[in-house]
């Protein structure tokens, strides 16, 4: 055999091997992700009520703005706010919650969000709130106790943020804490999307067995 | 890329050999605990050098991936927990210099052979979740003990069975990577 067959045979071997380099995702729910973490030192046996705004914002930068003045953000539709609070009143129900107006003094408020930049904002500004938030007044906020989310980069991403106020953690306090958050995130795209965002809210709330009651 | 050269270049004077086999992998330690799946993707080129009657010396260039899907699992540290599917990947390339020893039997053909292989591996680890990748990557000192067996098929050209097992030191990124290989090759010689 000469050598310079035996260097066609050489070169001939790498082409083959990357044709069969294995694959990775081939459908957007395996590119869906639920992250979620909580303070451990809060008792969330020992609350029972919630209550929820009647709108999910939209969040569009680390700053809130308000382009056309009403004092409100962006919302996300009527339908997909509806189908992401029903499957969280479910989740909350069989967890042994009771959700109640905001004015019947609620053990924990459920704050939720939607992003579909490139960056998740955890600390975006607290007037994105203003307008809903019980005893708001700049300057209010928010806090992690004990933890702190990750900061993640991606392209073309979706999330669906939660946040877990404790509203009676500290009255008339400038910042009130956030005792759970859960991240959902995937390719914010596809016919399947609603339901693979009602799976990420179960998946989200059967990772955090602390909720259940 | 100059020792290749050599090598190569000194087997059109000298009696050399290109050996080019199909390694089936299995991962163990370490590499096994993240993918436990045997590996069929990969391929192994040796070129070598006959320094005396029944002792070679050449170099190795391998590549084996080792792949596994993660069904969707909850991945819980301290308080956090994230769940999703994973792809996990690891990409293995030995770059090797070694010895072998060849014993001649049934008149030269068939020659059991061991050897001993000293020289770094490349490894590429990644993990994919959701949308993100965590990659790690690192350089192993490896050891390549192997043992097998030359069938000669016609002139020049040999049959190869054998077993390799690598093994990669531990570096401050991760563990050493190790695993055991069957080859199934054909050496092609000038001798």
């Amino acid at each position: 055999m000469t050598i310079k067959l035996r260097y066609w045979l050489a070169m001939l071997i790498l082409p083959l091997m990357s044709g069969c380099y294995p694959k990775g995702a081939e459908y957007n729910e395996e590119l869906d992700i639920v992250y979620t973490n909580y303070n451990p030192d809060f008792n969330f046996s020992s609350k029972t009520t919630y209550a929820l705004p009647d709108s999910i914002i939209k969040i569009t930068g680390d700053n809130f703005l308000d382009p056309d003045g009403n004092g409100k953000p962006e919302f996300v539709s009527p339908a997909n706010t509806l189908l992401i609070f029903n499957q969280i009143n479910q989740n909350m129900a069989a967890n042994g919650w009771t959700k109640v107006p905001k004015t019947s003094n609620p053990d924990v408020i459920l704050l939720v969000s939607t992003m579909t930049t490139t960056n998740l904002y955890y600390y975006y500004d607290w007037g994105y709130w203003g307008w809903w938030y019980p005893g708001y007044y700049p300057p209010w906020g928010w806090y992690y106790p004990g933890y702190y989310p990750p900061y993640i980069t991606g392209y073309r991403s979706g999330s669906v943020f939660i946040q877990m106020v404790d509203s009676k953690a500290a009255p008339g306090a400038d910042n009130v804490p956030v005792e759970w958050s859960a991240i959902l995130n995937g390719l914010a795209e596809g016919s399947d999307l609603s339901s693979r965002v009602q799976k990420m809210i179960d998946g989200a709330f059967s990772q955090s067995p602390y909720l259940k009651h | 890329m100059f020792l290749l050269a050599s090598v190569s270049i000194g087997g059109l004077y000298a009696q050399g050999s290109f050996t080019a086999s199909y390694p089936i992998s299995f991962p163990m330690g370490d590499l096994s605990d993240y993918i436990g799946q045997t590996s069929f993707r990969g391929v192994t080129m040796e070129f070598n050098k006959r320094q005396k009657k029944n002792l070679d010396i050449g170099l190795e260039f391998s590549w084996h991936t080792f792949y596994e899907r993660q069904d969707k699992k909850v991945y819980t540290e301290g308080t956090a927990s994230v769940s999703g599917i994973q792809y996990r990947y690891t990409n293995s390339m030995p770059l090797l210099a070694g010895v072998k020893y060849y014993k001649e039997t049934d008149g030269g053909n068939f020659m059991p052979y061991a050897g001993l292989g000293l020289g770094t591996l490349y490894i590429n680890r990644s993990t994919d979740l959701g949308m993100y990748r965590i990659t790690n990557e690192t350089w192993q000192f490896a050891l390549r003990p192997e043992l097998g067996v030359l069938i000669k098929a016609g002139p020049g050209v040999s049959g190869v069975l054998g077993v390799k097992y690598y093994a990669g030191f531990g570096t401050d990124d991760l563990d050493g990577q190790s695993y055991f290989s069957v080859n199934l090759g054909l050496m092609f010689s000038n001798f």
